[in-house]
């Protein structure tokens, strides 16, 4: 008589594990999608990890009070990495075996990204828009491949289309390039290689350390061997000192910068020394007048947020969600990770209102767009002046 | 045949004289104290003997080998030991593992080995270690740290330590130093037992006249890196530029 | 006779083993999400062997080291160039690459020989920096600072897919390396080392040759360092730059100082606090910290270990183990003696 308590209640777990087990998939129920998000919110990069989750969240509630996809809202659940990849991975393993979320978003930095590449593929759980441009993370000779669908042109492909560019303004044009010596140098160093190549030309490289404050003796350098045309492979403040460093020492290149250093913060504090800088940058601009850029306004006006941090990140925090609804859309009412990634593959030039050239995957085909628009420095504003380049 | 040979020896501070031609030579078997006020180089004579202080000139033999030719680690091998007037030990091992210390270099590679893995041997080491522990007169003291202790069992723990690794000759510098009447006494007895039982020379440096008066066999008085005299204690103890300089007093005390 | 080793409280061991061993059993039958909390646990111990070696370096020889991130960089980059390029079998490799590993430790052991303390910390710092600039040098098998994917452990044709796997990977070498260094320590050698750390001069006058036994410590040290980073390059199966901050090889030594130095099990205790503590306990409570104190969310986690740190360097030098040790002296006379008389 004793036993029927406990017996009953292994019954009674029993029953419930196995309606947990046959749950189809995890992160989806009726009414919801549950999305994880890992973002840098205590690290060097917190400034990031607040605005582009605040960004996506605005189209995903203006998606959930339309009704949701599908009848589901989105919800985002948020882990910090504090750019750590090993906390990365714990954050990762957390949201998809604690939290269960249907697939993975968004997260920032190129090293969290290629460190949770084996947890992808053992759990088959898709990450969409990895926030980083490393053009690495569309390369299908890595683990786990198949189940990232990257949006943003690489910083590879932005670092080629700006040599062009360099010669399509002088065709006797001394193109050199200063870059941080870390992943991302690495992954501009892989497109100025291939420029290199195409051009039958010997670029000049200058290398700075990740965090330095000092670049005299890289733009010396530069000034010595006559380059003409400088592409900055850095991110804020980097960009801003290169040019002032130049600009003290009476040197004057035309300076082009890889998309990172397309921030605002660049051409409000660069002054006279980045008056006509141009930069790269893989999607239209938030304040363009694209049907995006002005759903992102009014949503980001109705917020109510601090207009100051309207730039950049927001708004590249709203386009890529637009890319995660797109696939949820065309993945259908029964939503699995498999269907999701198969929808994801049908997606053919999908301009997300007028802000991308087309994004567009395939079976063999992880890279969004590879396209950049180029924006130019006037006076502390920021304007495009090209049309999309491939 | 074993004496210890001290020739000349001179040792400069940048500008002091610490020592200053020193020669004296120490028999096997005997107890030989060395006595001079403070700053007279005693100290600094049982550096150059380990190998801690390069001579400017002089030799120092030990039999037949030469000891200035060594370096500070290789003085134990040739059978001499010493303990140090500034405590020097490592407080935060147990006593018995600050004595165990001492055989260090008695035990080669595949014996360290052996140790790590047999309890058997282990204990053999251990059980040496005490019997010398239970010859000082330390025997219950074995698992204690050493941080913390009287510093009578500390400089004791210091010579059991020197014991040990069973040295033919063994410098002492000041173990008096600091104690009660009492325990000067039983330091006596004890340097007097290290000659007596196990054989071994002791050098020893002593400020209390008392102590070295009953256990030397011979005595060195030096002053300002000098030797005044060297004899047995009563000659010593007679010899008027002695009396006149320092040991009056004391020697009366 | 009493031997001191009676004192090695052997009845500790075998339940410690044997709890290491249920313990992933009981993470599974207590919580689906029992692949995280082994993730973390599988990190700790990687990091113990590392702290267990720094322990050796650092606590018993007292030589500060900031650099043992960089040892851990080494020996994972070493086994993955060697595994996924050279083709060298995943156990050859377990004890080849922590061996190179070394080999560098006693490169940088010798500045060693002539400073100490506060200089040697900035040089060591110095050499886990130029660690950093040379991965990215060598480029041709590091892949930069681009990172590097690993392969999975092989040994003996067995495959270790996944956390589960590598947690008994993982603890099968923590358990060796503790033990052993436990022995060690207890030896003529560990007495040596603490012997140069507490009085050079003692420490010649019994013989110990200080060049040799400063560069032994420095090479343990690093073989140690190695064997996590081998571990750690094919548990973790990547690699990056960003993986071996300088700020990991300061908390190394917060891990040590934290568990108490010169134990070895102060080593283990201390890695497993600071990082559960990391991995698990801070992200619960920043916020809410951050809430009502007036820092930034980012600034907590240094703030909470360096106040860790202070406390205990303040309150409880002996760390984690000084504590257990006094609870368990405690424990024992409870009902008679509850005033503990430190010996
Ligand atoms: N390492 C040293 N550097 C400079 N001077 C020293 C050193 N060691 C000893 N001296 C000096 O040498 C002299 C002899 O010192 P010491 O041998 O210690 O004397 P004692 O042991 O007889 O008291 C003293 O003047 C002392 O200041
Ligand atoms: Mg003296």
């Amino acid at each position: 008589m004793k036993l029927r308590k406990p017996v009953t209640l292994i019954l009674l777990i029993t029953f419930f594990l196995a309606c947990a087990g046959r749950e189809p998939t995890p992160g989806v129920t009726d009414t919801e999608i549950l999305i994880g998000n890992i973002q840098d919110l205590s690290g060097p990069m917190k400034e990031l990890g607040m605005a582009l989750p605040h960004g996506s969240n605005l189209y995903f509630n203006y998606i959930n009070d339309k009704g949701g996809v599908h009848g589901r809202q989105i919800r985002m659940t948020m882990e910090d990495h504090q750019y750590n990849p090993q906390k990365a991975v714990a954050a990762a393993k957390k949201l998809i075996e604690q939290d269960q979320v249907f697939c993975l978003y968004q997260i920032i930095g190129t090293s969290p990204c290629e460190a949770i590449r084996p947890m992808l593929e053992e759990n088959g759980i898709p990450l969409v828009a990895p926030a980083t441009q490393s053009g690495t993370m569309s390369d299908r000779s890595k683990t786990g491949w198949k189940y990232i669908f990257h949006t943003d042109t690489g910083y590879d492909k932005q670092a080629n289309i700006l040599v062009d560019y360099a010669y399509e303004l002088n065709a006797s044009a001394k193109v050199g390039v200063i870059y941080q010596d870390d992943d991302y140098g690495e992954n501009v160093l892989e497109g100025i290689a291939e420029a290199e190549a195409r051009h039958g030309v010997t670029i000049q490289k200058e290398a700075f350390q990740r965090g330095a404050t000092d670049f005299a003796g890289q733009v010396m350098n530069l000034n010595k061997g006559g380059a003409t045309h400088v592409i900055i492979g850095g991110i804020v403040r980097e960009p801003i000192i290169v040019m002032k460093t130049a600009a003290a020492m009476g040197y004057a290149p035309q300076f082009l910068g890889i998309s990172p250093t397309m921030d605002h913060r660049v051409a409000l504090g660069s002054g006279e020394a980045g008056e006509g800088f141009i930069a790269a940058n893989f999607a239209q601009l938030y304040n363009s007048d694209t049907e995006g850029a002005e759903l992102y306004r009014e949503l980001f006006e109705k917020s109510g947020t601090d207009p100051k941090v309207m730039g950049m990140y927001n708004f590249y925090g709203f386009i890529t969600a637009m890319v995660l609804v797109e696939g949820l859309e065309r993945a259908g009412k029964r939503l699995t990770r498999d269907g999701l990634i198969k929808a994801l593959e049908g997606v053919k030039g999908y301009d997300g209102k007028g802000v991308f050239r087309g994004i567009t995957y395939g079976p063999n085909d992880r890279a969004g767009t590879e396209a950049v628009v180029l924006v130019e420095n006037r006076g502390g504003t920021q304007r495009i002046i090209s049309d999309w380049i491939e | 045949m074993a004496d210890l040979v001290i020739e000349n020896l001179e040792v400069h501070f940048s500008g002091v004289v610490a020592l200053d031609g020193v020669s004296l030579n120490v028999r096997e078997g005997e107890v030989f104290s060395l006595v001079g006020p403070n700053g007279s180089g005693k100290t600094t004579l049982f550096n150059c003997i380990s190998g801690f202080v390069t001579p400017l000139g002089g030799t120092i033999d030990y039999g037949d080998l030469d000891l200035l030719s060594k370096p500070p680690h290789s003085i134990i091998a040739t059978g001499i030991s010493r303990t140090f007037q500034n405590l020097q030990n490592i407080p935060y091992m147990t006593v018995l593992d600050n004595v165990l210390l001492g055989n260090h270099s008695r035990i080669g590679n595949r014996e360290t080995v052996r140790r790590w893995i047999s309890r058997r041997q282990r204990e053999l080491e251990e059980e040496r270690a005490l019997e010398v522990l239970d010859f000082i007169g330390l025997a219950n003291y074995e698992q204690k740290y050493l941080s913390g202790q009287p510093y009578c069992i500390q400089k004791l723990v210091e010579i059991t330590r020197a014991l040990v690794s069973q040295p033919k000759l063994i410098l002492i510098d000041e173990p008096a130093a600091g104690m009660n009447d009492q325990e000067t006494m039983e330091i006596a007895k004890i340097i007097g037992e290290i000659r007596d039982y196990l054989g071994i020379t002791v050098l020893v440096v002593e400020h209390d006249m008392s102590l070295v008066m009953a256990v030397s066999d011979r005595v060195c008085v030096f002053d300002s890196g000098n030797v005044i005299t060297i004899g047995e204690p009563a000659e010593v103890k007679a010899h008027p530029e002695v009396i006149s300089a320092f040991l009056g007093e004391s020697v009366v005390a | 006779m009493k031997g001191r080793y009676d004192e090695e409280n052997l009845k500790w061991i075998a339940p410690l083993i044997i709890l290491v061993i249920v313990l992933p059993f009981l993470l599974r039958g207590a919580t689906f999400s029992y692949r995280y909390y082994l993730y973390v646990l599988n990190i700790a111990g990687i990091y113990t062997i590392l702290t267990v070696g720094l322990d050796l370096l650092s606590g018993y020889t007292g030589l500060i080291s900031l650099g043992h991130a960089g040892f851990l960089a080494i020996g994972a980059y070493t086994s993955a160039v060697l595994v996924d390029q050279a083709g060298v079998p995943f156990g050859l490799s377990l004890i080849v690459s922590p061996l190179i590993t070394g080999l560098f430790g006693i490169l940088v052991g010798f500045p060693a020989l002539r400073i100490s303390g506060m200089y040697l910390g900035l040089t060591t710092m110095g050499f886990g920096f130029i660690v950093r600039r040379l991965i990215i040098a060598l480029r041709t098998w590091t892949e930069g600072s681009a990172g590097l994917e690993v392969s999975k452990p092989v040994l003996f044709g067995f495959t270790f897919a996944n956390d589960w796997h590598n947690y008994f990977l993982i603890y099968l070498f923590v358990i060796v390396v503790v033990v052993f260094a436990r022995r060690v320590m207890k030896s003529k050698i560990g007495r040596a080392l603490m012997a140069i750390r507490d009085s050079e001069h003692a420490a010649q006058a019994v013989g110990i040759n200080l060049v040799r036994y400063k560069l032994f410590a420095f090479f343990l040290s690093a073989v140690l360092a190695g064997l996590a980073g081998v571990l750690f390059a094919h548990t973790m199966r990547f690699i990056s730059t960003d993986h071996f901050d300088i700020l990991l090889s300061i908390y190394f030594l917060i891990m040590v100082l934290v568990g108490g130095v010169a134990t070895i099990y102060g080593a283990v205790l201390g890695t497993l606090f600071i990082v559960l503590l990391d991995f698990l306990a801070i992200p619960l409570f920043k916020d809410w910290l951050a809430s009502f104190m007036a820092v930034q969310v980012a600034d907590i986690q240094s703030l909470i270990f360096g106040c860790i740190m202070f406390l205990f360097i303040i309150f409880q030098p002996m760390g984690l183990y000084g504590m257990w040790l006094k609870m368990r002296i405690y424990w024992k006379l409870f009902p008679f003696n509850p005033k503990i008389k430190q010996t």
